[in-house]
């Protein structure tokens, strides 16, 4: 099963654990502290250096949010029919191409976009988690219209923020819909337990439906699917797509300002929670070698 | 002190330190960025100013055998096309661009008055094509203005106002829509 691409692509999980693996190798080198000496290196040491590097991993994080803000306030709106080649900022309506049409596998919907995931409820012990069980993105180019003129967008990818369209929480007593049961069903999935009992379940899933109203900011190029010095009106040689520099390429069905609210939101978060989650780890670190006193 | 308390406070001044420099980094960066942005919008006009003035010569010598009352208008319009390419700076471009539009709309205008005008198909084309081109200008103007708009507000405000004034950046001209084309153009029936 594959994970989705976009998951790792948007997420910070990997600068903080790599932040965290340096840290803990590097307050393992400098405290003479023995991974087999159990007695000072318990879990509640490795969580602090975790956090502490994690903290810094987080703060550079908020950095990069702020950059991607004041891309986000720096660039005017485009009207869809004079937009020009380079980093863009376009709003308008999803107009599905008619070849290219998905159904969002858990709802159903027609749609352009979609992404979506199973988990299972599991313990052990005194923990507990979700399991992902399955999940998939999948998109295909669609069109965008303004009252000007409508332009290709090809989502591939883009940092897509949508919210959920649908999440269902199956249990005892609570069975899901017979739509997933049969989506279930037909990828060898049981969603009851082996006395017959529903099993825990969580099912997400959000999708681009035709119609919507999408905030994109990408780069406008050479589009793929018309030959040259053959455009026409309507099926201009622009496409809205990711930069070849890996430039920034974010779609939201959120208007500019509440993105921009939410950008806001992450810089604070990032900046002063890192600075704050690595102060506070550190001074735990500080406390467990005795150095503070 | 402690060696705790100091690497504490020492954490407290690198994450500060980090902060500040980071922050200033940005502004910097973005006011760059805005300043290039402008040069850009203005850039991308002049790609449609340099296609409507190709379009010119084709659209006079198809309307010249008809419109022989508007002669002047024709040759006001070649005039502000040679201005045009053998401007240099943005300014002399946009005051031709300003006088080019007027003409523009005079004849599209006093073409009402020409029914064998009006039905040649390659004046249509032409009016079509030009009518394009003029509406993306109006765009891109209008974008043009919003960059100027932003980055004059930035360099303003308060704290970008520091970098901007080590930048020595200064506010930015909008580009202002000439009050002969503010006018309506009088067509007599």
């Amino acid at each position: 099963m594959a994970i989705p691409l976009r998951t790792l692509k948007s997420g910070w999980i990997f600068p903080l654990l790599i932040f965290a693996a340096m840290g803990a190798g590097i307050l393992l080198g400098f405290s003479n502290i023995n991974l087999p000496d159990l007695d000072r290196f318990n879990e509640f040491f490795f969580f602090a250096v975790l956090g502490f590097f994690g903290g810094i991993g987080i703060f550079f994080y908020g950095f990069s949010k702020l950059r991607q803000k004041r891309t986000i306030e720096n660039l005017p709106t485009s009207k869809i029919r004079s937009i020009a080649m380079g980093l863009v900022e376009v709003s308008g309506e999803v107009a599905p191409l008619k070849v290219n049409m998905l159904k969002s596998p858990l709802t159903q919907n027609d749609c352009v976009h979609y992404s979506f995931a199973v988990e299972e409820y599991r313990r052990s012990g005194k923990s507990s988690h979700w399991a992902t069980l399955l999940s998939d993105t999948q998109s295909y180019p669609f069109s965008l219209k303004d009252d000007t003129g409508e332009v290709l967008v090809d989502p591939k990818d883009a940092e897509i923020d949508i919210p959920n369209d649908f999440t269902f929480e199956s249990g005892l007593g609570k069975p899901p819909p017979a739509s997933i049961k049969q989506f279930l069903t037909a990828r060898s999935l049981s969603f009851e337990s082996f006395l017959g009992f529903n099993k825990r379940m969580r099912f997400t899933e959000s999708f681009i439906a035709p119609k919507d109203k999408l905030f994109v900011i990408g780069t406008a190029g050479d589009n793929p699917y018309v030959e040259e010095a053959t455009a026409q009106k309507g099926v201009e040689d622009v496409m809205i797509q990711k930069g070849r520099l890996g430039s920034f390429y974010y779609i939201s069905d959120r208007p500019e300002k509440e993105v921009l609210k939410k950008f806001r939101w992450k810089v604070i978060g990032g900046i002063y929670g890192g600075s704050a989650l690595s102060l506070g780890s550190l001074t735990v670190i500080l406390l467990y070698l005795g150095l503070f006193f | 002190m402690a060696l705790g308390l100091t690497i504490i406070i020492g954490m407290i001044v690198a994450l500060l330190a980090i902060g500040i420099i980071g922050y200033l980094i940005s502004i910097y960066n973005s006011l760059v960025q805005l300043r290039n942005d402008i040069k850009k919008s203005w850039a991308n006009i002049d790609v449609l100013l340099k296609q409507r003035s190709d379009e010119l010569p084709k659209l006079i010598s198809s309307v010249k055998g008809y419109m022989k009352h508007e002669k002047s208008t024709l040759e006001q319009l070649t005039k502000a096309r040679t201005q045009f390419l053998n401007a240099t700076t943005m300014e002399q471009k946009a005051k031709s661009d300003s006088i080019i539009s007027g003409a523009l709309k005079s004849i599209f205008a006093v073409a009402e008055n020409y029914p064998n005008l009006k039905a040649n198909e390659n004046f249509i084309q032409l009016q079509g094509r030009i009518s394009g081109i003029e509406n993306e200008l109006a765009d891109r103007r209008e974008f043009y203005n919003d960059s100027v708009n932003n980055f004059n507000i930035r360099i303003q405000s308060f704290p970008d106002m520091i970098v901007a004034g080590r930048m020595k950046l200064i506010a930015q001209e909008m580009f202002k829509v000439a009050e002969s084309e503010k006018k309506d153009v009088e067509v007599s029936f």
